[in-house]
């Protein structure tokens, strides 16, 4: 499309900005934001007019723990913060139903939070139709998100979307959580969720392959109305797609943002100097993980383990891919190395073995 | 009980769970199935019948019309019914067997303490990832200092039904519940996931336990124990790693599953249904021994 056509097509639509980077950016750091890391990002985005900014864990609600690491901060302190800094961007939350509870939410509608994102693997909606449902009761304005969406189909996550919004979701949408997807993938997916629901869709993409900024592109393009994106690309793995990149992209474009681009800049600039020590690179790890479909928040614990084990982390994330793991499955990692050792050394894998240990 | 010595059984919900209790309890020598009881005419239901099995389709007031009193009554039904149905069934003097995470009965698991069966009404059977924990972490924590425990279960999309679905708040709190009352360990931590993988991922349960005297060798005699205990009942329960790093023990186990209909990535059902069937057992030996002494 020429850029002229772009235009036309996206003619002045508007595309709200998600902006997780207080979140999801915790994976880069081992969840270990402090305080004043938060509240000088929180008063950067909210300045710069950024629609919803999102808090927490980088799982989300009550996910700190042993399997992805503890939180510095506890939800309540995230939360509060949040609440206290931000005078015009929403307050968003993620919730996973198996990793936190309704209780949690309602924890969460405490600090008066704007918007809670239920999250459920790709074919597993059906997990949240009990929190969404609360949601809708609670007249909380709730999104349903699913993940993983590589291992599903247009069609199905079509179907999984449409029982999201007979949930109640307000909003739905797709992660790309292993930054596996190309423009093409998404482009088809977006088209079949729009075709069958009449609430705005989202897509989150994840920059393993270097396609994150013209994958969320190609989903603006498919009708997708909300984009996630954080600053300096500030996420798990490789990072996501890099949001003071992607604002004036969607302008040229054609699309709305309504967020002010200098002021965007000076909070990326707050970002990459108060939040990281270096901003997320597509490193040769992230690449492996990308094409093999893991999620990109399992890089910091494959190379920990990896490294502990001696073994080659490009492979545990090819067999971690293989065997199709979620996000929330880290607890594989350690099993997919002892047995990768055992195979090299030709022997059973040790501290393992089923039957006895 | 009947002249046969059998104990008459119902199965309440005719869902995953409770179809393949029905199949394990025709299997059972001491059991006798006689209703399996769902809410509306069901498929399952159906197939049930054309199987041969006792069916009725009026949800719990099956069970209290029915012209015979049940000794055991295994709820399989969604959580926020189970008080209800306890209530309705005090008078008949069914002991109840709940496969829900209501957290309403006395907690069961085999392994650990089976000699509670006998004392309670109402027992429950924790949670599948309870059932494939407890015992695990109720030896190590009975050695060691324990600090912090923390267990993700991982089960396979196919084998979690709609009131699973429903249920998983409460999955949650059962099984944190049930490791603090077992082990004595305050901080304690449940997380569950449902994998979407094609072919289905193996159930799955991982534990950590954080302690500073925790050793190798101590955790994987105690892990050893534990598992075998467990096999006497679930056959398809397996250690797959057993590991000690920074003061932090990792145990993985999979269980896999042994009932004849059911895939064998069906752990879940499998071990939380073959504990049941054992704590209906120890019950139905329990009643046998005393109708002994009666008649002697
Ligand atoms: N799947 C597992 O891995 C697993 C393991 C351990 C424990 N559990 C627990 O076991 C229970 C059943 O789980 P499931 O996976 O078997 O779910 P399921 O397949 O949805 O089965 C539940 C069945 O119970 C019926 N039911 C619900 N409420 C009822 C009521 N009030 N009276 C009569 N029947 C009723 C449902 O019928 P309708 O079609 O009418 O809803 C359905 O047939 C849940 O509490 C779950 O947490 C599950």
């Amino acid at each position: 499309m020429s850029q002229e056509a772009a235009r036309d097509a996206a003619a002045g639509r508007p595309v709200q900005i998600h902006d997780p980077t207080l979140r999801d950016g915790q994976h880069a750091v081992r969840h270990s934001l402090g305080a004043e890391q938060l509240r000088a990002y929180l008063k950067a985005a909210d300045a710069a007019a950024v629609p919803v900014v999102e808090v927490g864990h980088g799982n989300g609600l009550a996910a700190s723990s042993l399997q992805v690491g503890r939180a510095r901060l506890s939800d309540d302190e995230m939360m509060s913060i949040a609440r206290e800094t931000l005078t015009t961007s929403k307050l968003g939350v993620l919730m996973f139903p198996g990793w936190a509870t309704t209780q949690d939410i309602k924890n969460a509608l405490a600090y008066e939070v704007d918007l809670v994102r239920i999250a459920t693997h790709c074919t597993e909606a059906s997990v949240a139709e009990r929190h969404l449902g609360f949601l809708r009761d609670e007249g909380v304005e709730a999104h349903g998100i699913l993940l993983m969406t590589h291992m599903a189909s247009p069609d199905q996550l079509a179907e999984e979307c449409a029982r999201l919004v007979g949930y109640g979701a307000t909003g739905v949408g797709i992660l790309d959580s292993s930054g596996h997807f190309l423009p093409s993938d998404v482009t088809a997916r977006i088209g079949a969720i729009r075709a069958a629901v009449d609430v705005p869709v989202m897509f989150h993409g994840h920059n393993n392959l270097g396609m994150a900024v013209a994958n969320s592109v190609a989903a603006a393009q498919a009708g997708a109305g909300i984009l996630d994106a954080c600053a300096r690309g500030f996420g798990a793995g490789a990072g996501n797609t890099q949001l003071e990149v992607l604002v004036p992209v969607l302008e040229r474009l054609g699309f709305r943002t309504g967020i002010d681009l200098y002021r965007l800049l000076d909070a990326a600039d707050i970002a990459g100097r108060e939040l990281m020590p270096a901003p997320p690179t597509i490193d040769s790890v992230s690449i492996v993980s990308g094409l093999a479909g893991v999620f990109s928040g399992f890089k910091k614990p494959v190379l920990d383990i990896a490294a502990r084990e001696g073994v080659d982390p490009r492979d545990v994330f090819f067999e971690l891919g293989r065997r199709q793991v979620v996000a929330g499955q880290e607890d594989l990692i350690v099993e997919v190395a002892l047995a990768l050792r055992a195979a090299r050394d030709g022997g059973s894998p040790a501290g393992s073995g089923t039957g006895s240990c | 009980m009947q002249a046969t010595g059998r104990l008459s059984v119902s199965v309440l919900g005719a869902g995953l769970i409770g179809m393949d209790l029905a199949t394990k309890i025709m299997r059972s020598d001491c059991l006798d199935l006689r209703l399996v009881a769902g809410r509306h005419d069901a498929a399952e239901l159906r197939r049930a019948a054309r199987r041969g099995l006792p069916v009725a389709t009026g949800g719990i007031q099956s069970l209290v019309d029915a012209e015979e009193d049940f000794d055991v009554v295994f709820d399989a039904t969604n959580a926020s019914f189970h008080a209800e149905h306890a209530e309705k069934l005090a008078a008949s003097g069914a002991m109840i067997v709940d496969l829900t995470p209501s957290r309403v009965g006395q907690m069961i698991v085999p392994g650990v303490n089976r000699e509670d069966i006998g004392s309670h009404r109402d027992i429950s059977m924790v949670t599948c990832g309870g059932q494939a924990c407890v015992p695990i972490l109720h030896a190590i924590a009975r050695a060691h200092e324990i600090d912090c425990v923390e267990v993700v279960t991982t089960a396979a999309t196919l084998s979690v039904g709609r009131a699973s679905r429903l249920n998983l708040d409460e999955y949650v709190q059962t099984t944190q519940d049930a490791i603090r009352w077992f082990t004595g360990v305050e901080d304690v931590k449940a997380l569950v996931n449902i994998s979407p993988a094609r072919p289905a991922a193996t159930f799955r349960v991982a534990m950590y336990l954080r302690g500073r005297d925790l050793t190798t060798d101590s955790v994987r005699a105690l892990v050893t124990r534990a598992a075998d205990e467990i096999r006497t009942y679930v056959k398809g329960f397996g250690v797959s790693v057993c590991t000690v790093n920074d003061s932090t023990a990792f145990v993985s186990v999979e269980v896999t599953s042994s009932g004849e209909r059911l895939p064998h990535y069906a752990g879940n059902l499998d071990i939380i249904n073959s504990a049941a069937i054992q704590a209906a057992e120890c019950y139905a030996a329990g009643r046998l021994a005393l109708a002994g002494r009666e008649t002697a």
